[in-house]
Formats: structure tokens, sequence, C-alpha cells
């Protein structure tokens, strides 16, 4: 990687900054065409909606629309941050958003590495195909199984009875504690095999002579992970890692909606949840987009933040 | 599925009201969007008016969509009276119903896309709809369809109006045609199974705590049933809004009927909050009592709907708060397939107050207008004429009578009198769930009568016709009610005269959102009661758990809300005050 940055240094003293001539574009001109019919597409897709932020600081009225509704400024962002059950929402976001990003993460990675050390070529098929099929049931299946798993008469409950480690069924959903940890589960569960893909793809791109190498070196399995494996797939790590931080905040919304209840609302419910409830389901439509925009914010602050300190130390980085 | 699609729609819609709100009332996107779906649908319609021209040779058949904010079961598309309706009518309408979703997520998500099936009921996202100006008035039309005209006297058509003076909706269930005719009581009540009560050789059971004593009574000598199934004395339905089978239980305790959201005292016309009553106390104090002797079903708080269906579709549940509409046809319908009459598994509703001697109103005569919402017409509808006619068709007593009864010499017989009756196999399979699907169509979200036919014989429901309905009883209710003397579920609660012209008040509450505080505190009161009335039954200590609750309760300054219901019912009575 090292060798990477000096190339690119290299290139950015040596080569003089080139000059766009006429002949230039007139050689390049159809593939000018294609890449304008993509930033339209991007405009069109990604920024006119943008103008809809516009509510955010109207008093949205469906019927007057966008250019007819009243102008209020920032009275629904007060609004927002004076209600306490958005403050817990955000709390609720952030800490799942973390949570879910720390455990698949790290259980991807680790599998990934697991699922390289087995050496026999279809065991190792066969473990990565099941593992993966989680990721295309929907989050309505996976709710659905774990409400019957965790349920009084569960299978979890159920067995935790027959091995008497308890001695009465556990209601995992009345506990507001049991919550995030369900969902962090939730989300392994289902991801994990799917996650591991990417690794699985950069450990193979590893050079195999380097592990020759090691060996030779006297470096035995572990060794070989410390030292060749996990610093040959750290740029995509980083390159990912950057990617979700920016998705903490999209911590989920119907996992959460699925799985809560009353009595566990002020621990489930997120940002998402918050815009159904108090922005659609009330037609307070202003309210549901700024809580929009907040999160939109957050999201770019904070992969902008992980983008320098990334920067900062040298490593691999999105922009 | 759906939740998948809410989650697609909950990102992409603001954007998309974004994108209308650029196309600044010229609605052109919007158009295109709109003729978009509807060439599917047109598709559709030429396939199955071609079907339909090759048996009737009559015109094409039109097709409609309709959406109603609230669960339900579609019916099969190659429907067997629907088909028959179609030919007689010249119309068919394809009804989709709520999924997973609250009502108002649903409708909100729809205003924000800005299309609309051809009907919709937008349940307490009706006035929303209205506000967004998704419905189409109805004033001018109304005139030229008898039927529909004749649904309500002027009064209640008035008492429709919208602030802007028109009508948009039209309430499906508030005409009694006729003479009333009630058999079932369709209501909330304390049920009971009748097994419980053949074990106590029918007791007279009138306040909460010799209800909960039965349960115990009889849990602790038969806490099984004939299987080996463990019995579930008691269990309460607390998702999302079907909590009211949580919460508000202790307005009927004190004697007081349905308004759902509060009490009006009808001597001095002052609404009273039913969440801070002495009453309140005592009940979720009792609740808290059995929870812990393990007579509450300690899932109560968690179970979905579904979850809670299929435990009473078992048997296992002796008693529960609920709407007979929330657990009859589902339920209900589950026991009698199952033959479980024959355990005593089948519920009766019993008239119980908080103490002895006060007049319950469980069950109140006559219709109740609800004019919060109702089956109106959208926007997107491109034939609204033919769309009313259609409404208009299906209120003729010739439809109607298919749509409630079925179809005759199959689905009921008619005797020698002119009197409809229909055999146990009959009746049966009614109950059938996938005879539902295939032959029966009733059009459930349509307007419809209850009351008695006009060939003066018949009631306009198979469940409101007195002898058919006791003949066709399940032996457990009916050895039941032979005990108690009784001959339906309306006597076995009693009855009173509907309370007044307020009445119900829920159908402002429905209403409100966080436009106005009273709304506001409204939501918030129903967000804290959703966490601490299941906090409060399971607390170790009820006192202190009660405590917690009234302050958060207090909040949320329920004080607001009290005030607009206030204004509203002295509103209401003033209109009344009118017509007298």
């Amino acid at each position: 990687m090292s060798n990477k940055f000096k190339n690119k240094s290299k290139a950015n003293i040596t080569e003089p900054k080139t000059k766009i001539s006429w002949k230039e574009i007139k050689q390049q001109k159809v593939l000018l065409i294609w890449s304008a019919v993509i930033v339209v597409y991007g405009v069109i897709f990604y920024y006119l909606p943008l103008a809809g932020w516009l509510m955010a600081f109207q008093q949205y009225k469906p019927k007057d629309g966008l250019l007819h509704s009243k102008f209020i400024g920032l009275a629904k962002f007060e609004q927002l941050f004076t209600d306490i059950t958005f403050i817990r929402t955000i709390r609720n976001t952030l800490a799942m958003g973390v949570i879910n990003l720390i455990a698949t993460f790290i259980t991807a990675i680790v599998f990934a590495i697991l699922l390289n050390e087995i050496t026999s070529r279809g065991g190792k098929k066969v473990v990565q195909t099941i593992s993966y099929l989680p990721h295309f049931l929907s989050w309505i299946i996976v709710t659905g199984i774990l409400h019957d798993a965790l349920s009084g008469s569960g299978i979890i409950n159920e067995v935790l009875l027959k091995l008497h480690i308890i001695d009465q069924s556990i209601n995992f959903f009345a506990h507001p504690g049991y919550f995030w940890p369900i969902v962090a589960f939730a989300n392994v569960w289902k991801e994990t095999g799917w996650n591991a893909i990417i690794y699985l793809a950069a450990i193979t791109s590893i050079d195999p002579s380097l592990y020759e190498a090691a060996a030779i070196d006297g470096a035995g399995r572990f060794a070989k992970i410390k030292y060749v494996t996990l610093p040959g797939i750290k740029p995509t790590i980083m390159i990912l890692l950057l990617m979700n931080v920016g998705n903490v905040l999209n911590a989920g919304f119907e996992i959460q909606y699925l799985l809560g209840n009353g009595l566990v609302q002020s621990v489930s419910q997120t940002i998402d949840i918050y815009v159904l409830k108090w922005g659609i389901s009330q037609s307070d439509y202003s309210i549901g987009t700024a809580a929009g925009i907040f999160k939109s914010v957050v999201s770019i602050v904070l992969i902008v933040i992980a983008n320098q300190i990334a920067k900062h130390n040298g490593e691999e980085r999105l922009f | 599925m759906k939740k998948k699609l809410v989650s697609i729609l909950l990102v992409s819609a603001l954007t998309a009201s974004a994108l209308t709100g650029c196309g600044g009332g010229s609605g052109e996107s919007q158009q295109t969007q709109t003729t978009d779906s509807s060439s599917g649908e047109t598709s559709d319609t030429t396939g199955d008016a071609a079907g339909a021209e090759s048996t009737e040779g009559s015109g094409e058949i039109k097709e409609f969509t309709a959406f109603f904010a609230t669960p339900g079961t579609e019916i099969n598309d190659d429907n067997e009276i629907q088909q028959i309706i179609a030919e007689k009518t010249g119309a068919k309408c394809k009804e989709t119903w709520l999924t997973g979703q609250s009502d108002s997520e649903a409708v909100g998500t729809l205003i924000a896309s800005g299309e609309y099936p051809d009907f919709i009921e937008g349940g307490s996202g009706t006035l929303q709809l209205y506000e967004a100006g998704a419905l189409v008035a109805l004033d001018d039309y109304l005139d030229n369809y008898p039927n529909i005209k004749a649904l309500f006297t002027e009064q209640q058509w008035d008492q429709l109006r919208q602030d802007d003076g028109k009508i948009y909706w039209i309430p499906q269930f508030s005409c009694i045609k006729n003479k009333e005719s009630v058999c079932t009581h369709n209501d909330e009540a304390f049920w009971i199974q009748t097994r419980v009560l053949k074990w106590a050789d029918y007791p007279e059971i009138k306040t909460m705590d010799q209800y909960f004593d039965l349960l115990e009574a009889y849990n602790e000598a038969n806490p099984t049933m004939e299987d080996g199934t463990t019995n579930i004395p008691y269990t309460i339905l607390c998702e999302d809004w079907r909590y009211f089978c949580l919460e508000n239980a202790p307005q009927f305790l004190d004697g007081y009927p349905n308004d759902g959201s509060v009490i009006v005292d009808p001597d001095t016309l002052k609404v009273i909050d039913y969440n801070t009553t002495p009453t309140a106390k005592r009940y979720f104090q009792k609740l808290n009592e059995e929870y812990k002797k393990g007579i509450v079903d300690p899932e109560s708080f968690t179970q979905t709907y579904d979850e809670y269906i299929a435990k009473l579709s078992t048997g296992r549940v002796l008693g529960m708060i609920d709407q007979w509409w929330d657990f009859a046809y589902t339920a209900g319908d589950a026991i009698r397939q199952q033959g479980l009459d024959a355990q005593g598994c089948n519920y009766v509703p019993l008239p119980i107050t908080i103490e002895e001697g006060i007049q319950n109103q469980w069950h109140n005569s006559g219709g109740v207008l609800n004019v919060s919402s109702g089956l109106a017409i959208t926007v997107s509808c491109e034939d609204v004429e033919g769309a009313l006619k259609f409404v208009d068709d299906l209120l003729s007593q010739e439809i109607h009578n298919l749509r409630s009864w079925g179809v005759e010499g199959v689905d009921y017989n008619v005797l020698d009198n002119g009197e409809f009756s229909r055999t146990p196999e009959q009746v049966a399979q009614a109950a059938d769930a996938a005879y539902k699907a295939s032959h029966l169509c009733t059009y459930s979200y349509f307007p419809q009568y209850s009351g008695m036919s006009d060939d003066g014989i018949n009631a306009n429901k198979p469940e409101g016709q007195p002898n058919e309905f006791y003949a066709n009883l399940q032996s457990d209710v009916k050895e039941c009610f032979d005990a108690y003397g009784v001959q339906t579920y309306v006597e076995m609660i009693g009855t009173t005269e509907a309370p007044g012209a307020w009445y119900p008040m829920w159908s402002y509450s429905n209403t409100l959102t966080t436009s106005t505080p009273g709304g506001t505190a409204w939501n918030r009161m129903g967000e804290i009661k959703h966490e601490y009335l299941p906090k409060v039954v399971m607390a170790s200590d009820f006192e202190s758990g009660w405590s917690e609750y009234m302050d958060a309760y207090e909040s949320c300054k329920p004080q607001d809300f009290l005030d607009e219901m206030q204004a509203e019912l002295d509103k209401r009575m003033e209109e009344a005050a009118k017509y007298n």
C-alpha cells in the first residue's frame, strides 16, 4: 500500500496539468455524451428531490404544495429538538447503529477469515452458501422467526427451561434491556454471511506467494492470519468501515418497527419510526422532513470526520 | 413484503411529494403516473369485460379500486358473488386492506405519493385526506342516487359536512333500515368462555371482582383443556391501536357508554377523563394483582394481533376484553370450525361494572353515526358518477341480500312464509375462510344496512335474524343462553338507549392530529399509555408504578385535549339543538 502512495505522489509531481483542447474534446465526444447522461440522471434523481427539503422550513400542506405553503423558518427544528421523544430516538438510533456496526463488522471479518482457513473446498462452499442465505429473507420473516423463537413458549425459553438455567420463561420483548442485543443479534444472523463475501474476495486476491514466504519464515496459522491476511484486507476493511460509518444513523426501520411494542418503545424507536409516527401519520410532513434533514446532515458530518481520521492516519479513504 | 414497501415509501415519500410539489398545481408528473397505473387496470378491466360479454352480452364491466385503512381479508379475483353483482350492476371493485401499518400511517403515505384508489376509507386518517384535497365533494351528486341519499336524515347529512360546508364521505355502518334487529353484541365487553360459566353453574356475574374470582376458581379446578393444553385465564391484546382492550374499560366499569376517549356526564354535559378516575386505578390495580397471581397472560403486552387471534382460536383463553368484531370473525369462526363448542370454548359477554347496582352501557341500541370516517371517492377516480352508481346499486335490496345473505338456494333457503333460513351446514360454510374468499362478497366497507329488509320479514344481515340466529347458535352458547333465560347476546349483556346527540366522542378524537395542542396531547397520552399501562400492570409495587404513570401522564398536558373535546361536545349539542 505504501507503494501505491508513492506512485500517486510521483504522478502528481511528474505530470504537468494537461490543458483540455477542443481536439481532445472532439476525440472523446462519445465518452462525454455518455457521461453527460449520467450527470443529468444524477441531477434529476439525486439533487432535484432535495428541493423537497424546503418543506422543513414551511408549514407544509399537501393541498397548497411546496410553492404555496407558508414559510415558518426554523420552527420545525426547534420543535424537534425540544421534543424529548425525538432526542430519545436519536440516542436509540445512534446506539443501535453503533452496536450493529461493530457486531456485524467484527463477525463478518472473523467469519471470512475462519472460512478461509477451511481447506476442504466443498465444505467451504456449503458453509458460505448457507450463511448468506438469510440475507435474502425479508425482515418481516426474520422478525416473525425471532418473535416465535423468543416467545414464552418458544425454542429459546424451552431450551433454557429444560436445561434448568431458568425456572420461569423469560419474556424477552417485555424488557427494554434486551431490545438492543436482540436487534444486534438479528442483524448479525441475517447479514454476517453476506458481508463476509467481500472480505473473502479480498482474501483471495492476496498473493499466495506471501503465504509461502511466511510459511518458510516459520509462520504458523495464527501468524499467517495476523501478518498476511489481515494486512492484506486492511484497505477493504477501512473503505467498508468508512462507508458504514455514514450509515450509522440508518440503524433500521423495519426491525424496530416490527419487533417494538409499547413496553420497549422508549428504546426501540429510531429516527425513521419517528418520521413515520409524527411526520407521515400525523400529516405533519414538515417535521418528518426536518428529522430527515437532521439525519442526512449528521451522516455527512460523521463520514467526513471518519474520512479525515483515516487520512490523518495515512489509511485508505473515500475522498 | 408490505413492510419493505412501507420502508421504501418512507424513504422516497418526501422525495415524491417534493416532485409533485415542484409540479406546482399543473400536476403533470402526477398525471402521467396516474395514467400509468390506470392503464394497468384498464387492461385488467377489458380482460374481465371480455369474459362478461361472452356470457352476458351486456356492456363493459367497470372495475374500481378501493383501499380500506382497516385490516381485512382480500377475496379471490374470480369470486362468484362478486361476479354476479358485477353482471347485475355493470361494475366491480377490487378491494385492498391495511396490512401491518396503522391507518394513519397508510393514509399519510398515500397522501405523500399523491396517488389514490377510486374509493377510500381512511379510518382515522380521513380528515387528513380531506385536508390534502384528495377527496371529491359529493353534494352535487347525492340527489341523483336515491339509495345513498336515503341512508341518512338531513340532520345526519349535515353532521357530515366539513368546514367548507360539503360532504365528502358516507359512513358505512350507521344506517338501520326499517326496524332495528340486533342479536349479537357487536361491541366491547368482558367476554368469558361458556365452559367457565357452566362449571360454576351459571352464576350471576356483575362486577369485575366476581369475574376474576370466577376465572381464578375455574382455572384452579381445570388448569388444562381436554387435550391437555394449558388454559390462559385472561389475556390482554394491546398491539398498537387495539390497546383499547386494555385502556378504555374504566369508562364502561363506571356505567358510561363507549365515548372511547372521554366520559361525558349526561347531566352536566362535561367531559371527564377516564384515565384518572378512582375506577381506573381500581381496574389497573386488579389487573396488577391478577398478573402477579399468574391469571393475566404474561405475554399480553408483547403479543401481536395475529398471535392473539391464534391463541384465542385454540380455545385456551378463558376470558378477555375485546370488541366482538375484533375476534368473532376470525377466532370465533376458527372455534366453530374445530367443533370446540363441545368443550364450551365460545365466548359470551357479561354485564360487568365496578360495583353492583350500576346500569352498564356496554351495549347501546340505535345506530351510531360515526362522522369521522366513511367511504369516500378520491380525486384519482375518473368516473365519479359511475362509482356512486355502483354504491347506489349495492344498496338496492336485491344486491344487498346477495352481499349479506349470499345466493338463494346455495347460501340460504326461503321458507314458505318468505323467511330466510340457513341450515347448520350453510352456516358452517359461511364461516369457512376458503369459501368466504371464493364465493362470498360482502363489500363489507361499502355502505350497508342493518335492521329489517324491505320485505318486512327478514333482517338485512343474517346475524340480525332472530329465528335463524337462535337456531344456529353453537351448542354451548345455546345451553348458556337457556340457563340465563335469554335468546341473544344483547339480552345477555343488557341494552340502553344511545345516550345523546354528542355520542360518540371518539369520532372526534380519532381525527385529532398534532396540528393542535389538544391533538398533540392526545398523541402523547397515547404514547405514554402504551408504555406505562403495561408497566403498571406488571409493576411489583403497584402504588409507585401508578404514581410514576400519573406523573408521565400529566406531563402530556391532558387538559389541552380535554378542552378541545369539551369544545367539540358543546358544538355538537348546539348543532343538535337546531333540529329540536
